[in-house]
C-alpha cells in the first residue's frame, strides 16, 4: 500500500530572504536578489553578479567554534533545517528519531572551504587548516543536520548538481515508502564558490546583467546560493501529532536524456518523458496540472527545450497554465535549486499565489507560453509540478497537491 | 527472527514493532522480486569477474607502493591502484575523449556487467532501463586540475571540458549516453555508503515496478588530491605514525586505512524480466536496511546500535544468514562497532556466521560497495568466501568468525553486505541464494 506523504515543515535561506516569510513575500513581490558578488573577488570575470545570500549573521546561529568548522553551505543548510524542523513542531513533539532521516541534494557543497585550503596549499602558504577539508565530501551538510538533531533514520546525499535537491525529495519519499522512516528532512543547500562560478562562465552560460528566463534577450543563468529544506512526513504520522500540513507530495519522476554532457535534448523529449513519468507516479492526468515551477535557467537551449517539452505533454492547454521561473529572482542555486523551488511550489499551493518570472519583456517566438510575467497572480491551484534538469540530461519532476484530508 | 527479537529486547534502541509491516514482507503480491544477472568489475586485482574472482579466492592483494604521483612527503606510501587499462576496449572512441579516468572506469564496468548479463539493450524499452551510481569523491582529480588551472591563470584558465566532466553526476551521464539508457538516472555521494545507496534505490524502484533493469553500483578513483586529503585528516595507515602500514581489518595491530580504487556494477533486474529472457541469475537481492548514527562528523557507529539496526531492517530470515561481507576497514572504531552490531543482531548464532572484509584485498574507498557486492553475488553463486588477508591476530574486541588466511568453501543461503560511513550513514543489503532453498 502506497503511503501518503505530506510536507509539514519548510525552511529557506536565499538571496531574497533568510526565512520562509521573507522569501515568500519577496517572490510574490517580484524582488530581484541578484547583485555584485562579495564572497570572492569577481573582478577578473566577465560577469560579476550572483544571487548571493546577504544580511545573514552566522553568530546569531552558531558559536565561534562552530563557525570555524562549518562551511558556508553547512551554515545555510543548518539554518534552513532549524526553521523547517521547528515550524513542523518536531522539536516539541516527541519523535522516534530512529525513524527520522535526512536526504539532501548537493551541488558544490563545501567547496568554498576546500578552495580556501587548496589556494593556501598550492600557493605555498602554511596557514591552510586541515579542518577546512572536512567539507571535501558532499555528504558533510547532510551529516551535520542529522548529528545536530540526533536523527538516526536513513541518510544519504544525492549528487546530480542542478537537479540534486529535487532528486533528494524523490529519494526521501521512497525512504518513507520502504517503511524505513516516518519523517524525512530533505531539500538541499549550496554556496557560491569559484569553481562552479568559473565553470559556468567558461561554458559561456552566465548572463552579465540579470537572469531573464524565457525572454528573447536572455543570455544565460545567474548563479545563486542558499538552502531550501522540507520536512516530508507520512500522513498518518502527521495527523496523529496534529502537525501543520502545507501540501501533499504525490510523486515524482527521474530520467535521462542520454543525449549530451551539457546540452539538453533540443526537442524536449526528455522533458516530456520526465513530466509524464512523474504524473503517472502521482496518479494525476496532464489536464489536472494547474501551475508549473519551471527549471527556467535562462540559458538559450534549456528554455526552448523545456517549453517544447511542456507543450508535448499539455498540448494546446500548455498556454493556459501559469508557469513561474523564480531563478529570475533567486538565481540558479545548483544543489539547492530544487529544494528552494519545491518550497516555492508548496507555498504556491498553500496561498493560491503564483510567483512571477521577472525581467520578462521581449517574448521569444520559441518560448511562447504563459510565464507569469513580472507580476504574481492569484489563482486557486490544486496540482503543481516543479521541474529540475541537470547537466547530462538528468531530469527530475515533482508533483504536489494542495492538501485535503480526503 | 527469534535471535533478533531476543537481542533487541535488551538493547536501548529496540526496533518499534510497526516496522515489521510492509517492508518485512518480501513477496507481497505487488512487489516484484529483484535478481542479480550481470556483474562488472574494474579493480586492482582484476578487470572482469573471472580474474577478479580467482584473485579474491587466492587472497591476492591489490595493495602496492603508490605509482603515478609523489608520496614521499607523506607518512603513508601504499595504495590499491588499478593496473594500466586500455579503456578503448570498453568505451566508444567518440565518447572516450570526453571522459576522465573515473568516468572511464565506471563506463567500462557497466560494459562488463552488460556483456556478462547477456542483455541486448536494443531490444529493451530504453525508458525502463535505468542507472543508479554511487561515488564518494567522483572526479576528484579533474576538479583539482580545473582548480589549479584557475588558480594559475584566473578565469581564462577555467577549461569548459574539464568542468563538465568534473560534476559528480558526469560519470552517470557518460553511462547514459554510451548505452542509451533513458530511464532512471541518479548519482549518490555519501562517503562509504554511496554505492550501497545506489543499489538500495535501484532495488526499491525495481520492486515497485518502476523499471525493468537498473545498472547499479559505482566506484571511486585514487587521485593525488584525494590521497592528500585523507592524509591531512589523519585517516591513513599508519594513522598516528605507529607500526607498519597495512590493511588488516579486525586485527589488533591495525592502525588505519590504505586507500584503494575501482568500480563495480551489478545488473539488477525484476525476476519476471530475467526469466523471460532466460538470464543466468547469480543471486536475489532481498532486502535493504538503512540507519544513521550520530557519534560525530568523522566518526563511525561506535556502539554498533545503528549498524545493527541497518542489518535487522534488511534481513527477513535471520536463521538463513551464513555470511557477512563486512564494512570493517582496519580502523579500530569501525571494526569494533561492526563486531558489536553483528553480535547484537545474531546473538549466540554470530559465531556460526562467516565474516570477511574484502577491503583487506582492495583497500578502502568510498565507492567500494559495487565491487564488494559483485564479490558477494559470486560467493553465493559459487559457495566460496574470500579471506580477510593481512589479518593475523584478531583484536579481542573483534571476536567474530573472521575468515582468515585462505578462502573457505561455505554453502550459504543468504548473506549481508554492510557499509558504514564516517559521519554515520549505515546501509546493509541482504542478498539471497537463487533459487532459495
Amino acid at each position: 500500500m502506497r503511503k501518503r506523504v505530506v510536507i509539514t515543515g519548510l525552511g529557506v535561506v536565499s538571496a531574497v530572504g533568510n526565512h520562509l516569510s521573507e522569501f515568500w513575500n519577496s517572490l510574490v513581490e517580484g524582488k530581484d536578489g541578484i547583485k555584485e558578488i562579495t564572497v570572492f573577488d569577481p573582478s577578473a570575470y566577465r560577469t560579476k553578479i550572483a544571487a548571493e545570500v546577504s544580511h545573514l549573521d552566522p553568530e546569531a546561529y552558531f558559536s565561534k567554534k562552530e563557525i570555524r568548522r562549518l562551511s558556508r553551505c553547512d551554515q545555510f543548510g543548518l539554518i534552513a533545517f532549524r526553521e523547517a524542523w521547528t515550524s513542523a513542531g518536531l522539536e516539541r513533539d516527541s519523535l522516534d528519531k530512529e525513524r527520522a532521516g535526512v536526504v539532501l541534494g548537493a551541488g558544490s557543497g563545501g567547496i568554498l572551504s576546500v578552495e580556501k585550503y587548496f589556494r593556501g596549499f598550492y600557493q605555498g602558504q602554511k596557514k591552510s587548516s586541515p579542518s577546512l577539508l572536512i567539507s571535501y565530501s558532499l555528504a558533510t551538510t547532510t551529516d551535520h543536520i542529522a548529528i545536530e538533531s540526533d536523527l538516526k533514520g536513513p541518510r544519504t546525499t544525492t549528487a546530480t548538481v542542478c537537479s540534486s535537491s529535487s532528486a533528494s525529495l524523490g529519494v526521501a519519499f521512497e525512504m518513507i515508502q520502504m517503511g524505513l522512516a516516518d519523517v524525512m528532512v530533505t531539500g538541499g543547500s549550496d554556496s557560491l564558490c569559484e569553481v562552479s562560478y568559473s565553470g559556468f562562465s567558461s561554458l559561456k552560460l552566465v548572463d552579465p546583467e540579470s537572469c531573464k528566463p524565457f525572454d528573447k534577450r536572455r543570455q544565460g543563468l545567474v548563479i545563486g546560493e542558499g538552502a531550501g529544506i522540507l520536512i516530508l512526513e507520512e500522513l498518518e504520522h502527521a495527523l496523529e501529532r496534529d502537525a501543520p500540513i502545507h501540501a501533499e507530495f504525490l510523486g515524482y519522476g527521474i530520467c535521462a536524456d542520454a543525449y549530451h554532457l551539457t546540452a539538453p535534448e533540443p526537442n524536449g523529449e526528455g522533458v516530456e518523458r520526465v513530466i509524464r513519468i512523474a504524473l503517472a507516479d502521482a496518479g494525476v492526468s496532464p489536464e489536472e496540472v494547474d501551475t508549473i515551477n519551471a527549471h527556467g535557467t535562462a540559458t538559450l537551449f534549456n528554455d526552448i527545450a523545456e517549453t517544447r517539452g511542456m507543450k508535448r505533454v499539455f498540448g494546446e492547454r500548455a498556454r493556459e497554465i501559469p508557469i513561474s521561473g523564480i531563478k529570475s529572482m533567486v538565481g540558479h542555486c545548483l544543489g539547492s535549486a530544487g529544494g528552494i523551488e519545491a518550497v516555492a511550489t508548496v507555498m504556491t499551493l498553500k496561498t493560491g499565489t503564483i510567483p512571477p518570472t521577472i525581467h520578462y519583456e521581449v517574448p521569444d517566438p520559441l518560448c511562447d507560453l504563459n510565464y507569469t510575467p513580472n507580476r504574481s497572480i492569484k489563482k486557486d491551484v490544486r496540482i503543481a509540478i516543479s521541474n529540475s534538469f541537470a547537466f547530462g540530461g538528468n531530469n527530475v519532476c515533482l508533483v504536489f497537491k494542495k492538501f485535503s484530508s480526503e | 527472527m527469534e535471535v533478533y527479537n531476543k537481542t533487541f529486547r535488551n538493547t536501548p534502541n529496540s526496533l518499534p514493532g510497526r516496522q515489521a509491516g510492509e517492508l518485512q514482507t518480501p513477496n507481497s503480491p505487488k512487489a516484484h522480486r529483484v535478481v542479480i544477472t550481470g556483474l562488472g568489475v574494474i579493480s586492482s586485482i582484476g578487470v572482469g569477474i573471472e580474474v577478479f574472482w580467482k584473485n579474491c579466492l587466492q587472497g591476492i592483494s591489490g595493495i602496492k607502493p603508490i605509482q603515478g604521483f609523489d608520496v614521499s612527503s607523506y607518512r603513508s606510501r601504499l595504495g590499491g591502484q588499478l593496473p594500466e587499462i586500455d579503456f578503448k576496449a570498453f568505451v566508444k572512441p567518440a565518447n572516450l575523449r570526453r571522459m576522465d579516468r573515473i568516468g572511464k572506469m565506471v563506463v567500462s564496468s557497466v560494459r562488463l556487467a552488460l556483456d556478462d548479463s547477456g542483455l541486448n539493450l536494443s531490444e529493451e524499452d530504453s525508458s525502463r532501463v535505468g542507472i543508479s551510481i554511487g561515488t564518494g569523491l567522483g572526479s576528484s582529480d579533474t576538479v583539482d586540475q580545473f582548480f589549479r588551472s584557475l588558480l594559475k591563470e584566473g578565469p581564462i584558465g577555467a577549461a569548459p571540458l574539464l568542468f563538465q566532466t568534473a560534476v559528480p553526476n558526469a560519470i552517470t551521464s557518460h553511462c547514459a549516453i554510451e548505452y542509451g539508457i533513458k530511464g532512471v538516472n541518479i548519482t549518490f555521494s555519501h562517503k562509504e555508503s554511496s554505492t550501497e545507496m545506489a543499489m538500495t534505490f535501484a532495488y526499491h524502484l525495481l520492486r515497485e515496478g518502476k523499471a525493468d533493469v537498473i545498472f547499479a553500483g559505482g566506484g571511486d578513483e585514487l587521485s593525488e588530491p584525494l590521497y592528500h586529503v585523507y592524509s591531512m585528516l589523519g585517516a591513513l595507515s599508519p594513522g598516528k605514525g605507529r607500526g607498519a602500514e597495512e590493511m588488516k581489518p579486525f586485527d589488533q595491530d591495525r592502525n588505519g586505512i590504505v586507500l584503494g580504487e575501482g568500480s563495480g556494477i551489478l545488473v539488477l533486474e525484476t525476476l519476471e524480466h530475467a526469466k523471460k529472457r532466460e538470464a543466468r541469475i547469480y543471486a536475489e537481492m532481498a532486502g535493504a536496511g538503512l540507519s544513521g548514527s550520530t557519534d560525530g562528523l568523522l566518526r563511525y557507529d561506535l556502539k554498533g546500535d545503528s549498524i545493527a539496526r541497518a542489518m535487522s531492517l534488511a534481513v527477513k530470515d535471520f536463521q538463513a544468514v551464513d555470511y557477512i561481507s563486512a564494512a570493517a576497514n582496519s580502523t579500530p572504531d569501525l571494526d569494533r562497532g561492526e563486531t558489536l552490531a553483528i553480535k547484537k543482531v545474531f546473538g549466540e548464532r554470530a559465531k556460526e556466521i562467516s565474516v570477511s572484509s574484502l577491503k583487506s584485498l582492495l583497500g578502502e574507498f568510498d565507492g567500494s560497495g559495487g565491487i564488494r557486492a559483485c564479490a558477494l553475488a559470486l560467493s553465493l553463486h559459487h559457495g566460496m568466501i574470500p579471506p580477510t588477508i593481512g589479518t593475523k591476530h584478531l583484536d579481542p574486541q573483534c571476536d567474530v568468525n573472521v575468515v582468515l588466511g585462505q578462502s573457505k568453501r561455505n554453502e550459504m543461503r543468504s548473506a549481508l553486505l554492510n557499509s558504514c560511513s564516517n559521519g554515520g550513514s549505515n546501509i546493509s543489503l541482504w542478498i539471497k541464494q537463487y533459487p532459495f532453498s
